[in-house]
């Protein structure tokens, strides 16, 4: 749970590109050291053989021979930290003199460079490997010189030099992931905290707001301007509801009064056909005043006022009431009426309100299904919440429009007309979930509906006092 | 039948004392809260009605005081204010009903008759009769014209309520509070399925129909015919 709330944290992905760009930004650092450090070694190298054959090719030309050997023998003793090979030949590349046996058989580099492979050397007891850089010249005489230099030490010294880096790169990362790890957990805590406050707002309790002391800098600006926000919004939310509710408590009075006129017309009414007429009416009046006191009775509930007023409640003994009042609706359609009730514990709610919802989705249930159709109603007892659901065989709602059946005055389109209602009774129940913690769901009953309804076993409204 | 009045929407008083007179009752009415105090503490009334809200003393206050001075008129309490938490309170003060505005003046009507009644008739009865229709409360027995019924638990209750107040009209929602002890809004008339059923059994094969319909208001047990 937690580990992959880390590795869908946003700082966690933040982290991944950091390692990755840190790696690249490293390696290219250090192969910058390396290029300079083995460009240096290798000129170093060549410069060495430069000069040494400047000095075979002096000594030659001064003293023949005889002074090479001389030459030779002082500058491949074995005191000599770096080894050098010499050889003197004629224009047809036959000794003269120095201490390689033969021209050898190499690669030819521009300016005179060559590379070449060697076994073994002569008046050398043991081969010294096969790595070795040579230079040649002609003298204007005709005779061809060369001198060849065994570099094993230099690779040796730049491997080395490539295994550091190496090894510095790694611990660069290392080191950089782990502080990178470290920042990452650290303001993913703070993030956490105040995502579980803006939770616990978006859960209906307004009143929270981010805890601002003991952050300092981005985290602090940052949930100031969160807290003004949030002030802000909750001035236009009363705003909004304050309207509304205006709105359907003026209007409930003069409905009431213009109901009670007809009420009066009613009586004073001789002629039946007028009666009837107004009749309608005043059912008409009715419908309204009936949608208005809904409105009002879900913005009440939605305030989470109402949580003052809970108590435990005793579910099982809630539903089978529900189920007793709609049970002869349902029989008068003839239709199946099934119960599955679990022994269930109490919960801590409106009685009233619980009831209300759990009566608006039967009334739905018993509204939706054909005559000769199937209303279930269940209770049973999950691991942390008790579960209670009402499926019917009917018309079903379609999977585009499930979201949307909570939603004030929505009505699915093939019920518009033929079935009365105001559209805001899956409001209210949602509203009634919500106050108690619960959650609520529709499944496809295969024909029908089943709406689903979860209240928390023990509901933290208690809890919050 | 006197009933005192204490509402400072003058509207609203207007028409209930229109209505109240209409039907037969001597109504009085002050519209704020201290006079109304005084007149309910220094002549006797048969019913007061009171707004809960109202300058100077409010309606919860009126009725405490008068609880207070062990006087038990009995009161029913009017107000803007509709929820649960609300009604407990104004019972808790001593109302004997609670109307939540704005309301038909049937509901009105219905509830003060009923609490009028209540206040009447407080002594244990055994046994209720209504025409040939008796219930006896202590064996739980419903009987008609000899006839015994088997009643469910429910349509017992809902019976023994209507019986109780034979001749009232009750609504459907004083059944929904006082026979299924819930306070909702029903979307579709779920009582009147229930009214039918007992119909059938205590109404069906005999030439009176006692239990009937009131259009726009409810359903009355009813002898008088």
């Amino acid at each position: 749970m937690i580990l992959s709330k880390i590795f869908t944290s946003f700082t966690f992905r933040f982290l991944v590109s950091y390692v990755a760009w840190l790696s690249v930004a490293v390696f290219m650092v250090l192969a910058l050291i390396y290029a300079f450090i083995a460009y240096d070694f290798f000129s170093d190298v060549h410069r060495s053989v430069k000069l040494e054959l400047e000095a075979l090719s002096q000594a030659y030309e001064e003293g023949g021979s005889e002074a090479v050997d001389e030459f030779v023998e002082v500058h491949s003793g074995p005191t000599r930290l770096i080894r050098f090979f010499y050889f003197v030949g004629d224009a047809e590349q036959r000794k003269i003199a120095g201490n390689l046996n033969e021209w050898p058989d190499a690669k030819e580099y521009r300016n005179g460079w060559i590379g070449f492979d060697f076994e073994s050397l002569t008046n050398m007891a043991d081969p010294v490997g096969n790595e070795f850089v040579a230079l040649s010249t002609q003298l204007p005489s005709g005779e061809r010189l060369l001198v060849a230099r065994h570099y094993a030490d230099v690779l040796n010294s730049t491997k080395l030099v490539a295994g550091a880096l190496t090894r510095s790169m790694v611990a660069t990362i290392i080191l950089g992931t782990i502080g990178g790890a470290i920042t990452a957990g650290l303001s993913l805590r703070r993030i956490e905290h105040i995502n579980t406050t803006l939770h616990r707002i978006m859960s209906g309790d307004f009143s929270e707001r981010i805890d601002v002391s003991g952050s300092t800098g981005d985290f602090r600006r940052l949930s100031e301007n969160v807290n003004q926000m949030l002030d802000r919004i909750e001035v236009l939310m009363t705003g909004v509801r304050q309207v509304s509710d205006n709105i359907a408590h003026d209007l409930r009075t003069p409905l009431t009064r213009l109901r009670n006129k007809l009420s009066d017309l009613h009586d004073d009414c001789s002629d039946p056909a007028n009666r009837e007429q107004v009749e309608a009416l005043i059912e008409e009046a009715d419908g309204l005043l009936g949608t208005f006191s809904a409105l009002l009775r879900i913005a009440q509930v939605e305030s989470g006022n109402r949580r003052s007023g809970f108590a435990d409640v005793d579910l099982c003994t809630l539903v089978s009431d529900v189920i007793e009042l709609y049970e002869p609706l349902a029989m008068e359609k003839d239709q199946q009426f099934n119960t599955a009730l679990a022994r269930v514990g109490k919960v801590t709610g409106d009685r009233n309100l619980l009831f209300q919802a759990v009566a608006n989705l039967v009334d739905n249930a018993i509204k939706y299904t054909p005559e000769g159709g199937e209303v279930q109603v269940g209770l049973s007892v999950e691991p942390d919440c008790y579960r209670v659901y009402v499926a019917d065989t009917g018309i079903g709602v379609p999977d585009a429009d499930r979201e949307k059946v909570f939603q004030r005055f929505f009505r699915v389109e093939s019920s518009r007309g033929c079935h009365p209602g105001n559209g805001l009774g899956l409001s209210l129940v949602h509203a009634v979930v919500k106050l108690h913690d619960g959650t609520i769901s529709l499944e496809d009953n295969r024909p029908g509906l089943k709406v689903v309804m979860r209240l928390p076993r023990q509901s933290s409204a208690s809890k919050k006092g | 039948m006197r009933i005192l009045l204490i509402e400072d929407d003058l509207s609203v008083a207007e028409y209930i004392v229109k209505g109240l007179r209409e039907s037969g009752y001597q109504v009085e009415h002050v519209a704020d809260g201290k006079s109304g105090l005084v007149k309910a503490t220094t002549e006797e009334y048969d019913a007061l009605i009171v707004d809960r809200m109202l300058p100077n003393v409010d309606g919860l206050t009126i009725i405490q005081t008068l609880r207070a001075a062990n006087d038990a008129t009995p009161a029913l309490i009017l107000s803007a204010l509709g929820e649960v938490d609300d009604r407990v309170k104004g019972l808790k003060a001593g109302g004997d009903d609670y109307l939540v505005k704005p309301f038909a003046f049937a509901e009105l009507l219905a509830r003060i008759e009923v609490i009028l009644r209540r206040h009447e008739s407080s002594s244990a009865v055994t046994r209720l009769k209504v025409a040939d229709l008796e219930m006896d409360l202590l064996a739980h027995k419903v009987t008609r014209g000899g006839e015994t019924f088997n009643l469910q638990p429910r349509e017992y209750k809902l019976l023994e309520y209507l019986m109780r107040h034979a001749g009232q009209v009750v609504t459907r929602t004083m059944l929904l509070e006082n026979v299924w002890d819930y306070h909702f809004d029903p979307q579709t008339n779920v009582i009147d399925v229930h009214i039918s059923r007992l119909r059938q059994k205590i109404d069906k094969g005999f030439d009176r129909q006692l239990l009937n319909t009131v259009r726009g208001a409810g359903y009355m047990l009813d002898d008088s015919e």
